[in-house]
């Protein structure tokens, strides 16, 4: 087999209970974005786009989605002769207390960098939606000193969520120190904190000799928890990261980055930007427009049938809205129906979810209203109710 | 290996009375409803009806039609022992193999169609609009113990002189094959879709091309000599929404149909999805200044300006002011700022700059040909 240059690492298992309901059945890497999209083809495309053909697939607690959208990763050029798509299984029921299962846990990650003969790894989750150059992170791996790389991003001092984690950076921009961002010292000249994307570029070998000595060690650290001492102990080169960034760990984080899409400057940025953004394919047909159809300001999928009036929304592909209902603010996923004359504003539909007729929702933009996959609301009286629960 | 049936389809046409859109292009590659290519319909009534193996006759300007089919994957065409193939004239030691007609194109490809030894073939033509369960048809034809079998399709009487026509007894059977007669004696139209059965096919046009030749065209020469040699010969009648879009005028019309909510062909239809080769785009963007009515866009496209009665294809571009009306934009295309575009067809990558206007006519539909561009952009600041 040829030598690739590099290969990539994607892990799945990251914080998703305050992104519930919408996590109940998916881990946050498949969570639909911007009307189209998996959080998963963010990374997928950006090792494509990186000319990276070989990636390994830590699948979270709950893997259906997930296997349902990479399948061959074809939509990713991921499904070569050479390299490919490897998913390594979670096990809910495993103990970590087990020394073979600890060995285990090592050895899938160890035979993986050993098979894909890379010379790096890129390593990457798919909770920080970014379009990063994966190449450009390599070339300044290779012109720094130290053996490892870290993604971070600048975040205004006061934008910045208290308990995300990032950086505290020395003289030569290297990683002297982790902790969460209400921890960290702002950098006095823009008033902003490094805040860690969880993305890391590292030797292969490098990364293979550090699991070896845990795993022979007997202790079990996790390798996102490996990685957070690694870079401090190892004084990561820190790469920023200027794109469009967002991390999707609770319901406003995940309502506010849909809703930046609507913001042509975020739109170009991230999805129609040189690195194109892949995802499965659907062979929908194209969005009709009725004569009463009244839009502005929104994303849609195809397969939609727009009646009614929609704004500043998102709507994914094979989404009805029925004559007269409104839209605003909200984000409406795949083959939801919203009936005659509903009002919906900031509301959050998850797949295959029904709103009646005459059915009024108001959520607010710090507090969305959220309907779990397959909600059904025939009348206001039932809409009371969900509201309650 | 072995294929009950193999389909043909013959995607050679220039489309001369495409015009501007044809060019550069086959007729079966050109774009049709936003999201598909005329052959798109062929290939997807192949794949749901369970014909897995297809030929594509190609000859004139194939290579957007070689860029879009690729390896039939994306009708779920790319199977072990099936699949989709290209086939282009070629030069052999008995000299140049360019398609002199329907049936010598066959006659050309039958190594191609052997390799299968199918015990049907069915040929197609790559330039029509419709949805068809060919599976049905060629049960129809079995019941019969047809040798060959058309397509047909009733049409009304004024229209009959347009066509093909077969007349036929009371069986189906047909007895005699009339092209565009003055007074017609059916109303059941060619539609250029036949089920033959292969072994006699085969002889047929072995034994012509080593004698007079004489065998070029389905329609012409095959049928004819099918219902001379009394070979059994049924119609098959299609009770469905089917569109030649061969002219410019017929392509914006059924471009226009397709707008209608209750149009036959059912688009929408899941259990009948119309599958074609499509980039991974971003969703379509409605701004704040567009007016979106009576049309169908697709993702990629970003709209500002507004859009009525109007099919949009993927990655087109209105810029604000402009006004889309009775028209057919093809992928790609970008309208600049305060555009009117009116009973119009734009061609693929075509570019209409800042203030441009196209304005045609329900007899005179205006044509922008792939590439062509009009005026220029002002400068974004």
């Amino acid at each position: 087999m040829r030598e690739s240059e590099m290969c990539a690492v994607i892990d799945l298992n990251e914080p998703s209970q305050d992104l519930a309901p919408l996590t109940n059945e998916r881990p946050v890497g498949t969570m639909p974005f911007a009307g189209r999209y998996r959080l998963v083809d963010f990374p997928l495309s950006a090792i494509s786009n990186a000319g990276i053909r070989t990636a390994g697939i830590f699948l979270p607690r709950s893997s259906r989605s997930v296997e349902d959208h990479i399948r061959s990763g074809q939509a990713w050029d991921l499904d070569t002769i050479t390299g490919g798509v490897f998913s390594f299984p979670y096990v809910a029921t495993r103990d970590y207390s087990d020394p073979v299962n600890i060995h285990r846990y090592y050895d899938n990650y160890l035979t993986f960098l050993i098979k894909s003969k890379s010379r790096y790894v890129f390593i990457t989750g798919a909770r920080n939606v970014s379009n990063l150059d994966v190449n450009a992170l390599l070339q300044f791996h290779q012109a720094s000193p130290n053996p490892i790389s870290a993604v971070y991003r600048s975040v205004p001092t006061t934008m910045a969520d208290p308990d995300q984690e990032g950086f505290v950076l020395g003289e030569d921009n290297e990683v002297i120190g982790f902790a969460p961002s209400h921890e960290l010292p702002e950098r006095t000249s823009d008033h902003t904190k490094p805040i860690s994307m969880q993305m890391y570029l590292t030797r292969t070998d490098y990364l293979i000799e550090l699991l070896s000595r845990v795993q022979n060690s007997g202790e079990f650290t996790r390798l996102p928890q490996l990685l957070h001492e690694e870079i401090v102990s190892a004084q990561a080169n820190a790469f920023e990261y200027t794109g469009y960034c967002a991390t999707i760990h609770d319901i406003q984080s995940y309502y506010q980055a849909n809703m930046d899409m609507l913001n042509e400057e975020n739109f170009h940025a991230l999805l129609f930007s040189q690195r194109a953004i892949f995802t499965k394919n659907k062979n929908e047909a194209p969005t009709y427009f009725a004569p009463e159809a009244d839009v502005l300001g929104s994303l849609l999928g195809t397969g939609g049938q727009i009646e009614g009036q929609v704004r500043h929304s998102v709507l994914f592909r094979n989404v009805t809205v029925e004559d007269g209902a409104h839209v605003a603010d909200s984000i409406v996923m795949q083959s939801s129906h919203i009936g005659k004359n509903a009002m919906l504003s900031c509301v959050i539909m998850d797949k295959g979810c029904i709103v009646g007729p005459n059915v009024k929702l108001q959520g607010t933009s710090s507090a969305p209203i959220v309907l779990a996959k397959g909600t059904t609301i025939l009348d206001q009286a039932a809409a009371e109710e969900v509201l309650q629960s | 290996m072995n294929t009950e049936m193999l389909a043909m389809i013959l995607a050679g046409g220039q489309g001369t009375r495409l015009g501007k859109l044809t060019r550069f292009t086959a007729k079966p590659a050109v774009p049709f409803g936003g999201r598909y290519r005329i052959i798109d319909f062929a290939l997807s009534n192949c794949s749901n009806s369970g014909v897995n193996t297809v030929g594509v006759v190609t000859q004139y300007q194939p290579l957007e039609l070689n860029a879009h089919i690729q390896n039939g994957a994306s009708w779920g065409l790319a199977e072990k022992n099936a699949g989709v193939t290209v086939l282009q004239p070629y030069a052999s030691s008995e000299g140049e193999k360019w398609f002199q007609g329907t049936a010598h194109a066959i006659y050309q490809n039958i190594a191609y169609i052997d390799l299968y030894s199918p015990k049907y073939v069915l040929i197609l033509s790559g330039d029509h609009i419709y949805k068809m369960d060919y599976e049905a048809m060629l049960a129809y034809h079995k019941a019969q113990h047809a040798s060959l079998t058309v397509g047909v399709l009733p049409v009304s009487m004024d229209e009959a002189p347009r066509f093909g026509i077969m007349n036929t007894d009371e069986t189906n059977r047909i007895v005699q094959f009339e092209e565009k007669p003055k007074h017609p004696k059916s109303n059941l139209a060619s539609m250029g879709i036949y089920i033959f059965n292969w072994a006699p096919l085969k002889k047929l046009l072995m034994d012509s091309y080593s004698t007079d030749g004489r065998m070029e065209d389905f329609g012409h020469d095959v049928i004819p000599a099918y219902l001379n040699r009394n070979e059994p010969t049924y119609a098959y009648a299609f009770h469905g929404y089917w569109k030649d879009v061969g002219t410019i005028k017929s392509l914006w019309q059924a471009n226009m149909e397709f707008l209608e909510p209750d149009n036959p062909l059912d688009i929408d239809d899941r259990n009948w999805r119309i599958y074609s080769r499509n980039d991974a785009l971003p969703p379509m963007f409605i701004t704040e200044t567009a007016k979106v009515h009576r049309s169908m866009v697709v993702d990629g496209c970003y709209v500002a300006g507004e859009v009525d009665h109007s099919v949009l294809s993927q990655n087109v571009k209105i810029g604000t002011g402009s006004v889309i009306k009775d028209s057919m934009i093809m992928p790609n295309a970008v309208i600049g700022k305060n555009v009117t575009i009116d009973h119009a067809i734009v061609g693929e990558r075509a570019i209409i700059g800042d203030g441009g206007q196209v304005i045609g006519s329900d007899d005179d539909i205006a044509v922008v040909g792939f590439q062509e561009v009009l005026g220029r952009m002002e400068e974004d600041k």
